[in-house]
């Protein structure tokens, strides 16, 4: 489960046998399907169901600030990578925007209760866009707050 | 089944067969309530008139019903009618029954939130989840896993995926029905005044506006979740409605947050 540069997995890298990649238009009507994948590997991998949920609401969250900094047209490129402890889920689109995605809001305060990590990358292209990454990881049985 | 899916029941020519029971419903309204006629007169009514409700339940069939369900409600629906008929009015009973038992069949749809065609074989399987998940979530002080499910239900893991994959359905669907609803129930008593330190968010002059146009129980949920750091199973036990419930209504409210923030 290593980890690849915004650059890399916005092109196309090896995907590790376990791992999910799709690439979708940049649009909100794609929320349901990425985070129906999301709650479906983690069903499968045993989560339990708050951390299946939790799950679920982050990647609608990560991928909906993603969305609002994508170009036009722009590609949201979403992968999920299973490990024995955790899942990680790793999402990208191409902006226009260099900073990427502000961590004093409400939506990131939200993102960090429901997962156990998460961070954001911004890498400038040749071009002069930026191809914003959004990285969550899910330990299991985090859902347990006391 | 040979009549057009459309008809109206009263008009598909055996409008008539009901026609001669209109005097009835003059007696009926004669009677005092507490006369023992009456109640015998009304039950005479009910079901000389079952035809039409059993109509209008098999129009609502295969929706993820059963077929005796939803004629208990259209029976449900009938008795509703027969009672607040009123024959003076000069309507004929047909022009006001069956609004009021389609109404009663919507209602029950409504409520049982299965606005999409899920199997009976899935909605059984997702009331037994449900079930499970609080008896599971009581005994392990945690939400229980899917395999934990399945050994509990003793069916294979995969009918368990299929029921919670059912249980997403049944969420989409009704949430969209949510939406429409303004609720104004108020739980605030029964969870208590909780207002953890929203200065933590920067923002809070952007979000604690947003959050005060909350219905009161969807903000308390919020607040639990995301300042009172306690899980949605938790909070499910706390209020007192289910682990499903709860993550319906969250998804929702950060949906509207969004929505509001753009």
């Amino acid at each position: 489960m290593s980890a690849q540069s915004p650059t890399q997995q916005n092109g196309s890298a090896a995907l590790a046998p376990h791992s999910v990649e799709v690439r979708v238009a940049a649009l909100p009507h794609q929320l349901p399907v990425l985070r129906g994948i999301a709650g479906d590997i983690a069903m499968r991998e045993d989560f339990d169901l708050d951390s299946i949920e939790d799950l679920r609401l982050a990647v609608d969250e990560v991928c909906s600030t993603l969305i609002r900094l994508a170009m036009p047209d722009a590609t949201l490129v979403c992968r999920y990578d299973v490990a024995e402890s955790a899942l990680r889920v790793v999402a990208s689109v191409v902006s226009a925007s260099s900073t990427g995605p502000r961590t004093d809001t409400f939506g990131w305060r939200v993102l960090t209760t429901l997962t156990s990590s998460i961070d954001s990358t911004v890498e400038t292209r040749d071009d002069g866009l930026s191809v914003v990454q959004v990285e969550l990881v899910k330990q299991r049985g985090t859902a347990v707050a006391e | 089944m040979t009549e057009a899916p459309n008809q109206h029941p009263g008009s598909d020519g055996n409008g008539e067969r009901y026609e001669h029971l209109t005097p009835l419903f003059h007696e009926l309204a004669a009677l005092s309530p507490d006369d023992p006629e009456h109640a015998k007169l009304r039950e005479t009514l009910v079901t000389r008139h079952l035809p039409v409700a059993k109509h209008i339940a098999r129009r609502f069939g295969n929706r993820g019903e059963s077929q005796e369900d939803l004629t208990q409600v259209a029976t449900l629906g009938l008795i509703k009618a027969v009672d607040r008929f009123d024959p003076t009015h000069g309507a004929d009973f047909l022009s006001f029954a069956v609004p009021t038992i389609m109404g009663e069949v919507r209602r029950h749809f409504r409520d049982t939130g299965w606005a999409v065609r899920v199997p009976r074989r899935l909605q059984e399987m997702h009331l037994a989840i449900s079930s499970a998940t609080s008896e599971l979530s009581q005994s392990l002080g945690r939400a229980p896993t899917p395999r934990e499910l399945a050994e509990r239900l003793e069916v294979p893991l995969e009918q368990v995926f299929e029921g919670l994959a059912a249980s997403n359905a049944y969420r989409s669907a009704s949430l969209d029905e949510m939406l429409l609803d303004d609720e104004t129930v108020s739980l605030g008593d029964s969870i208590g005044r909780e207002e953890p330190e929203l200065e933590i968010v920067e923002y809070r002059e952007t979000l604690q506006p947003l959050l005060a146009q909350l219905p009161e129980r969807d903000r308390q949920i919020l607040l639990l979740r995301f300042f009172g750091n306690l899980t949605q199973t938790q909070i499910a036990k706390r209020i007192g409605v289910s682990q499903m419930h709860v993550s319906r209504l969250l998804s929702r409210t950060l949906a509207r947050l969004r929505e509001a923030a753009e």
